[in-house]
């Protein structure tokens, strides 16, 4: 689905990123893992379109049927119609927003009134409070609700390719489990996801495959299952002695 | 000084009010998208008026089609210098876009200048216009009424636009967060066009009915206006769009009221009031009277 190449990025003066190839399939969670400062945001934003490549190439099909497009060179809003759709990190609810309209404005690009409002009305179903609290500005919401409507503002988009920078951040452990619950039902219902995470643990148990990027580069790929057997991952991320 | 006085001053206000809450309006809108104080919002005001002056004595438009006119080119110009002054500058540091706006305000002053002159013209309005109307108690100008009903009814349509369309939540959303709004699909130089488009177009509506009550116009006319309506949008908390219609009425009816109801050797001190009143609302309520805390973004 999503095929980086060697792709490098320079982010004001510091070269972020160093030449990282990766793969995404349909239907997998596919977990980036590393330390602070590694590249993952940069990964993020650079797929989406935040960010424009010095070099190398990023190939995108939205199914298998579709030829694959460039995306390297496309606007973040062309990336979105796409079918990309990113949650960005920190959760970056619009504050100026009601609930409502922060799921309003994830439908953007999309031109059916109807289904938009069902899409939402199911939204609210799944995600109680976000009809509860549907007239509140959005930065009212706890952290985990606020986490929600992200979710819900991304899935609007009606995306194929999901990008999560750090659910987990700052959210209490109950309210982590219940964002990988639904990151679990999400693949199950067919999404495709690349997650980045500091909670390596948590990340490599639910992904199908992971990547470990360093200082730019990536230094380490394999299943889940393998990473968070490999001894290096456990020394660094893992927390093991 | 009986109740008709008063009654008639307070009717001046809310006119001066009408027309200052129409020019801060755009310049909060475009502080709130863009963090630029533009400088040259005052003379998009200005050219409303010659814009308006020259449809109707040189063209001899209806007067409602000449306003349809002025509205568009206004917006036209907010557009043009947009693109050409304030875009290469984005993401450069903010006195540098306040400076181009200086520069663009100064060009189109001297551009006035050159090609029409600094005499100030005679702004007649259609003779229907002009017809009294009493209501009992005090007298006033068809134009009078139509410049207060107008600017309602753009307000109430702008707040309609900005709270209940998509492209209006859309521009709320860009004036938040740039990266976020692009993540959502939104083009965020079409939004920032579109702000300086409605800003513009009101403020050149502003220029029509300034030209419309005082009857006289000048390349320079827009400098106090301009400035007002500034601290008109300072005073209601810059980026609030209901900030900038409260504050503009707060500060036309304050001004006609100093200078109305004080002894007249006060009324020299008219411009000194205003800015004095922006000095204290500030230091009492920092983010202006419906302003956000938005220090953590500035």
């Amino acid at each position: 689905m999503l095929r980086i190449e060697d792709v490098h990025v320079r982010r004001g003066g510091t070269h972020a990123l160093r030449g990282i190839s990766m793969t995404v399939n349909a239907g997998e969670i596919v977990a980036l893992i590393g330390a602070n400062g590694a590249g993952k945001t940069t990964t993020l934003a650079t797929i989406s379109g935040l960010l424009r490549p010095e070099s190398g190439t990023l190939s995108y099909a939205r199914c298998a049927e579709a030829a694959p497009i460039d995306i390297g060179r496309m606007r973040a809003e062309q990336i979105v119609q796409a079918g990309i759709s990113h949650c960005p990190e920190g959760r970056q609810v619009f504050a100026a927003l009601s609930v409502t309209e922060n799921l309003r404005i994830g439908a953007y690009l999309r031109h059916d009134r109807a289904a938009i409002d069902a899409d939402i009305a199911d939204l609210q179903t799944q995600f109680p409070i976000l009809r509860t609290r549907a007239n509140v500005p959005g930065d009212r919401l706890s952290g985990g609700e606020q986490m929600m409507l992200v979710i819900g503002r991304a899935l609007i988009s009606r995306p194929k390719l999901l990008l999560l920078d750090e659910p987990s951040l700052g959210l209490a452990p109950q309210l982590v489990e219940q964002i990988f619950d639904i990151l679990e039902r999400l693949r199950r219902e067919g999404m495709t996801i690349l997650l980045v995470e500091q909670n390596a643990a948590m990340a490599l148990d639910i992904a199908d495959r992971a990547y470990v990027l360093e200082a730019g580069k990536i230094v380490l790929e394999g299943t889940g299952k393998d990473l968070a057997g490999n001894a290096d991952v456990q020394r660094a991320y893992l927390g093991a002695a | 000084m009986g109740s008709a006085y008063i009654l008639s001053q307070i009717v001046n206000g809310v006119i001066l009010g009408s027309m200052y809450a129409l020019i801060a309006i755009g310049f909060t809108m475009i502080y709130g998208i863009v963090r630029l104080i533009n400088f040259a919002h005052g003379d998009i005001f200005t050219m409303g008026a010659f814009t308006t002056l020259a449809s109707l004595a040189l063209i001899g438009l209806p007067f409602p089609v000449a306003l349809v006119v002025v509205v568009l080119t206004g917006a036209l110009f907010g557009v043009v210098i947009e693109r050409i002054a304030f875009r290469p500058m984005r993401g450069a540091p903010q006195v540098t876009g306040f400076i181009a706006s200086l520069a663009v305000a100064i060009i189109l002053e001297n551009l006035l200048v050159m090609t029409i002159s600094a005499q100030p013209r005679v702004f007649l309005v259609p003779e229907y216009l002009n017809r009294l109307v009493s209501t009992g108690v005090i007298t006033i100008r068809v134009i009078d009424l139509a410049i207060v009903a107008l600017a309602i009814v753009l307000m109430i349509a702008l707040v309609f636009f900005v709270h209940f369309t998509k492209v209006g939540i859309a521009m709320r959303a860009t004036a938040e967060n740039y990266d976020v709004a692009r993540l959502m699909g939104i083009n965020i130089d079409r939004m920032i066009m579109l702000a300086f488009a409605i800003g513009s177009g009101l403020a050149a509506v502003s220029g029509l009915m300034w030209g419309s009550k005082y009857g006289q116009i000048s390349p320079f006319m827009g400098l106090l206006p301009g400035l007002k309506a500034f601290v008109a949008a300072v005073i209601g908390g810059v980026g609030s769009i209901p900030g900038a219609v409260v504050g503009g009425y707060v500060l036309g009816l304050s001004e006609v009221l100093f200078v109305g109801l004080l002894p007249p050797e006060y009324s020299g001190y008219r411009n000194a009031f205003v800015f004095g009143a922006l000095i204290v609302v500030l230091l009492v309520m920092p983010n202006g009277l419906l302003g956000r805390n938005t220090e953590t973004r500035a």
